[in-house]
């Protein structure tokens, strides 16, 4: 039988941020439905409330036209929708068949029975019997599909399935699912990754803030204008004069950068080099997760990697700490405002002492000296305009445009010769977007340079005088932004290549 | 449908007031298992709170009991605020009392003034040196701070009890497990005369007076603070993480080793296998009690000493076993708990009726 299923209009509120916004998508069985967005765009939002894990605010879910009340998990289920989670939730200690019983509403036997005809039928060759911890990733997932698969699923939903998957692991959940589709089980994959989306679905929508922005078919797509669609590019181009002259400094040198990590859901970086000149502003695009996180964290310090040379001013500065590396003129502004530029259950004044470098004398002979630290933020709120001037005030009452003020201010005040920020406008108004663009683009003005890790395309083609791309951890060959397009720059983050 | 939200605004009086919601609830608690058990809960309240510190000696005992527990509080204040788990306070402190003790054994016929300092300071060193064990093994091999530190406690009674027992039991002690008395040159000098309240008060009050210094006023203090809010705030500033995980151990193992030297050199006088009623365990209590705030423990302790006072002078008076106390103990943080939770997130009930009608 077919299956057809209808979000009419959802609407989901949180407090500070539309996620959903009147979202109305339609889906058939026999097709599989690319849903495609960055992070944070509402893609997990909408799956949550198709799977039951939050209810919407306003809109309707129809299931053969019958309207569900998705009003918890075991609902969705019942409604033979299956879902299956970017992080497994499965029991580690327990074994694979253990793990499938807990749910199961029929005696062992049988279900070992159902099991085994599953693991046939879809060529799964996972042993039943030992602990889960035991499994690759790829075995792990295939747990959580044969799961769904035992409910009889009409709907299957996958969450960013591959972002722990091998390639070869990929390819095998390529063919299940194709095979899936045949036999009629309507599928929605959600993802970033737009070449997943374009060899293996038939269908795509695109979601930006909230909104379905597009909905086509694939073959009538391309990996760039894909990538146009989620980043939201607009074609007017505001560019800052280019002030660099080719004959000027390196201050900056990235040599051999390689990262590796265990950490299934972190990026590995592959053998980064490059350099930034005295007043110029670097930008490094890219959709979000390809190895943002992890460059920013080796720039500043927080993740010291062995064989990378990073020399700044002339010196070799790979092994110290975000500290030390603060004392030879860098400063750092990274994405997270709220749990790692700055603290906010702590007073203004107090997060301004967290960039503690020698000459300040906040903290002498290992005594807080709160007279001076307080005149320091005053001086930082009346330079950078923060609307308040109270230092005793917790930062967790600024907006966040104030927030963000304030730590640029407290990075900036230092006259670094080197500013690394990453998405420093993520999630601002208009207004305080400005004044941060104006005040990056007066720091290269002022001979200071800058590094721009930013995933809005339309910021780093103003601010930016050269841009490279980050794709999965490998960076591309930097290029002057005069020769940038929007349409380059989404072949590159897509992975494709120019040229 | 019951949805659970956090609370935007929090307010700080509100914070610093809960712990005494909770001792109201945990005295109106104990009165309804006095009255289930067949006992007058008035009665039964009274001879648990008011009696044992209704005259000197009480008071004083109440004192003494509160200064191991003010010391070991202190230091875990140091861990918790920085998000480490020290749980093993028990253990440092047998470890402590087990080397303060073995450095008075060593004095046990001499006398000097010079024996009790050094008695003292061999405590602290012990108690510090037991909680790096667990420190080390966390920064240099990930493991679980709560784990091993918790694990450690069974090893220091397990050593303290092979040490009694074998090595160090008394020779003209008849095989009892218990060592030599100690010199009165080793011994906590007493306050007053006919009390036991001893010298280690001092110590207690130090740490406390310390512990604000370094907390508030110290770069130390800022990193602790930091770090405590957000780990990965404090990575970003560049904090030492490893090098302040080893310093809040030790001053936490310190502590402990200090409030089991101050045991064993005063009211005890020797070692045996009972030095402490699980003040190590306790004190964890107490530290959330006092709001991790110097000041706020001194104020904890002396309510969780009362329930040690309580539960003995109930047995005595009610032969109610005197273990209710530790079922106050755990009545105290269950409701510590309960008020905080309450206190950071509001419990909405939704009417799924009226959402139904509006659709």
């Amino acid at each position: 039988m077919a299956t057809d299923l209808r979000i009419s209009n959802i609407s989901k509120i949180y407090p500070g941020c539309i996620a959903n916004d009147n979202v109305s998508l339609q889906f058939k069985s026999g097709k599989i439905y690319a849903l495609l967005g960055e992070n944070g765009a509402g893609k997990s939002t909408l799956v949550k409330i198709l799977s039951g894990v939050v209810s919407p605010d306003n809109g309707e879910v129809f299931l053969n036209e019958k309207n569900l009340k998705l009003s918890s998990p075991l609902e969705a289920k019942k409604n033979k929708i299956g879902m299956v989670f970017q992080h497994f939730n499965l029991f580690e200690t327990l074994s694979v068949f253990e793990n499938l019983s807990i749910d199961a509403t029929e005696d062992n036997k049988s279900l070992r029975v159902r099991i085994n005809e599953i693991l046939k039928k879809y060529n799964f060759s996972i042993d039943l019997d030992v602990p889960v911890l035991n499994l690759s990733a790829g075995q792990k997932q295939k747990v959580e599909i044969i799961r769904c698969l035992l409910r009889s699923p009409k709907v299957l939903i996958m969450d960013e399935p591959t972002s722990v998957l091998t390639e070869q692991e990929t390819e095998e959940l390529f063919i299940s699912l194709k095979k899936f589709c045949d036999e009629g089980i309507l599928i929605i994959y959600i993802t970033h990754k737009l070449k997943e989306v374009l060899s293996l679905c038939d269908e795509v929508a695109v979601m930006r803030k909230g909104k379905v922005v597009s909905v086509s078919q694939t073959h009538n797509e391309r990996v760039e204008t894909l990538a146009n669609k989620m980043v939201g590019q607009k074609l007017a181009k505001i560019k800052k004069k280019i002030n660099i002259s080719k004959n000027k400094d390196e201050i900056f040198k990235v040599k051999h950068l390689n990262f590796y990590s265990d950490d299934p859901f972190e990026t590995n970086l592959v053998n980064l080099n490059f350099s930034v000149k005295k007043g110029e502003c670097l930008g490094i695009a890219g959709i979000s997760g390809n190895g943002q996180n992890e460059l920013f964290q080796i720039l500043s310090g927080e993740i010291i990697t062995p064989d990378t040379s990073i020399i700044f001013r002339n010196k070799e500065i790979a092994k110290l700490n975000p500290k030390q590396r603060r004392e030879y003129l860098m400063a750092f502004s990274p994405e997270d405002r709220i749990s790692q530029a700055a603290v906010p259950e702590l007073k203004i004044y107090e997060n301004v002492a967290l960039n503690n470098f020698k000459s300040s004398n906040f903290f002498e002979k290992g005594l807080v000296n709160e007279k001076k630290i307080k005149e320091h933020s005053k001086k930082i709120l009346s330079d950078f305009s923060v609307n308040t001037d109270n230092v005793e005030l917790k930062s967790q009452f600024l907006s966040g445009g104030n927030l963000q003020k304030l730590i640029l201010g407290r990075e900036l005040i230092t006259a670094p010769e080197l500013l690394i920020c990453y998405n420093p406008t993520w999630g601002l108004d208009v207004g305080a977007i400005n004044y941060i663009h104006e005040t990056l683009i007066k720091i290269n003005d002022q001979e200071k340079s800058t590094i721009l890790i930013s995933t809005d395309t339309e910021e780093l083609l103003k601010l930016s005088d050269r841009i490279a791309v980050i794709y999965k951890g490998k960076l591309s060959k930097i290029m002057p932004s005069e020769e940038v397009t929007p349409e380059k720059l989404g072949v590159l983050m897509g992975g494709g290549s120019i040229d | 449908m019951i949805k659970i939200e956090k609370r935007n605004d929090v307010p700080m009086a509100l914070y610093f007031f809960t712990p005494f919601i909770a001792i109201i609830l945990t005295i109106l608690g104990g009165g309804i298992i006095f009255y289930i058990l067949g006992f007058n809960p008035i009665e039964a309240l009274k001879f648990y709170f008011i009696i044992p510190i209704s005259n000197l000696y009480g008071f004083s005992e109440l004192l003494l009991k509160a200064t191991p527990l003010c010391l070991i509080a202190i230091g875990l204040s140091f861990c918790f605020k920085s998000n480490n788990w020290n749980i093993g306070a028990e253990g440092q402190l047998t470890f402590g009392a087990i080397v303060g003790g073995g450095v008075a054994l060593l004095f046990y016929n001499q006398e000097g003034f010079y024996i009790l300092p050094l008695v003292i300071l061999a405590g602290a060193i012990g108690g510090m040196f037991f909680a790096l064990i667990p420190a080390i093994l966390k920064t240099y091999f990930n493991t679980n701070e709560i784990l091993v530190s918790l694990m450690l406690v069974y090893v220091s009674k397990l050593l303290l009890d092979y040490l009694v027992v074998g090595p160090w039991s008394n020779p003209e002690g008849f095989n009892f497990p218990e060592t030599r008395q100690f010199s009165d040159s080793s011994r906590m000098p007493l306050l007053f005369e006919g009390l036991r309240i001893h010298a280690g008060i001092f110590l207690a009050l130090g740490a406390v007076m310390l512990s604000w210094f370094i907390l508030y006023k110290t770069y130390l203090g800022f990193q602790i603070k930091v770090s405590g809010l957000s780990l990965k705030t404090a990575k970003y500033a560049g904090f030492k993480g490893k090098t302040m995980i080893l310093i809040v151990f030790m001053i936490s193992g310190a502590c402990a080793g200090l409030a089991g030297v101050g045991e064993i050199t005063g009211p005890i006088g020797q070692l045996h296998r009972m030095i402490s009623p699980d003040y190590g365990f306790t004190a964890i209590i107490v530290a959330f009690l006092g709001r991790l705030n110097p000041f706020g423990i001194i104020f904890a302790s002396l309510v969780v000493a009362l329930t040690y006072l309580g539960a003995e002078t109930a047995q005595i008076f009610l032969q109610i076993p005197k273990y209710t106390g530790q079922v106050f103990q755990g009545m105290i943080l269950f409701f510590l708990l309960a008020s905080d939770y309450l206190l950071f997130f509001k419990v909405k009930i939704l009417n799924l009726k009226k959402n139904e009608l509006r659709h």
